[in-house]
């Protein structure tokens, strides 16, 4: 490597660094969305590399920057290593764990993988042409398939609560997370708040998921439009929006 | 799990663990019953997510009765009983902050009515009312 990319490397880390500082000393949160911003080529990078199995990139990549997000939630400032290298085993470890948890390999029969697969555009399509989201008829007959193999499908590429958050965003119990460390009964009061409200967890959800759960919940859009403002199909949408309400009620766990 | 013909309508139940592991069952369950109701995908999405939130906020131990009344166009479902704790507060927080998601608000959004019944021994049952898009 040319002394030039050295020395570029070298700022950029630094850089990573002091906003790492901000995050965590200063409590500053545009500090961590910096952060996340700048290394999701990174996540994108690490999912390429497990695309093809059964999953869409962008899920993958999905997955990846939860790990990135706990990797930037973790990391000790002590520690005389970059960002980088430490939070690509935690992005890698969160993308094996989502395969191993989803088991698409050993349990989910090719048929219904590529059923899968072709689901989502089915019924873009389905919604456009009939004016209205199909029923299970409608995308079994659209397909050439019966109303129980799109039933299967639906549940093959929905079954995203098996997602595994045991570590959650703070970690391990010895790990610092701003949210647990007020004191004694007042922590055990929030906490309960918080399991009801959802909120601390709806505030560390990436923008785009954030933006999708107000358009559902607070807007009251249907998923179609969300799908239609966002640039994602229905199904993407529907798959978010349970993810990320699953991912919430695991950090509070 | 159980079915029987009443008053022109389907009834479902089945009695399942509370265990995560158990949720994609009853998913599965869900949409089965939707396409019997005829609901579109979407609707089919919305009371398979209700159930899971509540299944969800219910923590995972012990077990749930869980009924379904079918109908063209609409399923009505309890879900109980359930241990009180959290849940109800969940269900109180209708009118929750910005920046907060409280599961009244999320099942507001996905079921067109849901409610609660006391049950024995402190315990709720959960109604939820969920209607299919009418098509021709």
């Amino acid at each position: 490597m040319s002394d030039q990319a050295n020395g570029a490397r070298a700022a950029r880390q630094r850089e990573d660094r002091e906003l790492l500082r901000r995050y965590h000393v200063d409590g500053d949160r545009s500090a961590r969305e910096q952060l996340i911003a700048r290394h999701l080529p990174l996540v994108r990078s690490l999912a390429r590399r497990y695309a093809g199995r059964g999953e869409a990139l962008e899920d993958i990549e999905q997955v990846g920057a939860i790990g990135l997000i706990k990797a930037i939630d973790r990391f000790d400032l002590e520690r005389e290593v970059s960002l980088a290298t430490y939070a690509t085993p935690n992005v890698v470890g969160e993308i094996k764990r989502h395969f191993r948890d989803k088991g698409w390999a050993i349990r989910v029969p090719r048929s219904l993988q590529e059923l899968n697969a072709r689901m989502s555009s089915t019924i873009d399509d389905l919604t456009a042409r009939l004016g209205h989201s199909p029923s299970v008829a409608e995308i079994a007959e659209s397909l050439g398939t019966t109303n129980e193999e799109v039933l299967e499908a639906l549940e093959v590429g929905s079954a995203y609560t098996a997602l595994s958050l045991d570590a959650g965003p703070a970690g391990n119990d010895d790990d610092s997370d701003p949210m647990e460390t007020i004191g004694g009964e007042d922590a055990e009061f929030d906490r309960s708040e918080d399991r009801a409200t959802l909120g601390p967890a709806l505030a560390r959800l990436p923008d785009r998921e954030r933006e999708i759960l107000r358009m559902r919940f607070e807007e009251g859009l249907p998923q179609t439009q969300i799908a239609d403002r966002v640039g994602l199909s229905q199904m993407h949408v529907s798959r978010l929006i349970r993810r990320s309400l699953a991912t919430m009620r695991e950090e509070l766990e | 799990m159980s079915t029987e013909r009443g008053d022109g309508l389907e009834l479902v139940e089945v009695d399942t663990p509370l265990d995560l592991a158990f949720h994609g069952v009853v998913r599965l369950l869900v949409s089965g019953i939707a396409e019997q109701a005829n609901f579109g995908f979407e609707a089919m999405d919305d009371l398979q997510l209700a159930i899971e939130r509540l299944l969800a906020e219910a923590g995972g131990e012990g077990r749930v009765k869980i009924s379904f009344q079918v109908a063209p166009g609409s399923v009505r479902t309890r879900i109980g009983p359930l241990r009180e704790g959290s849940l109800a507060a969940a269900l109180q927080e209708s009118n929750g902050e910005t920046g907060t998601l409280p599961l009244a608000r999320i099942l507001s959004a996905v079921v067109d009515s849901f409610g609660v019944e006391p049950a024995t021994d402190g315990q709720i049952v959960v109604r939820l009312e969920k209607l299919g898009t009418p098509r021709s």
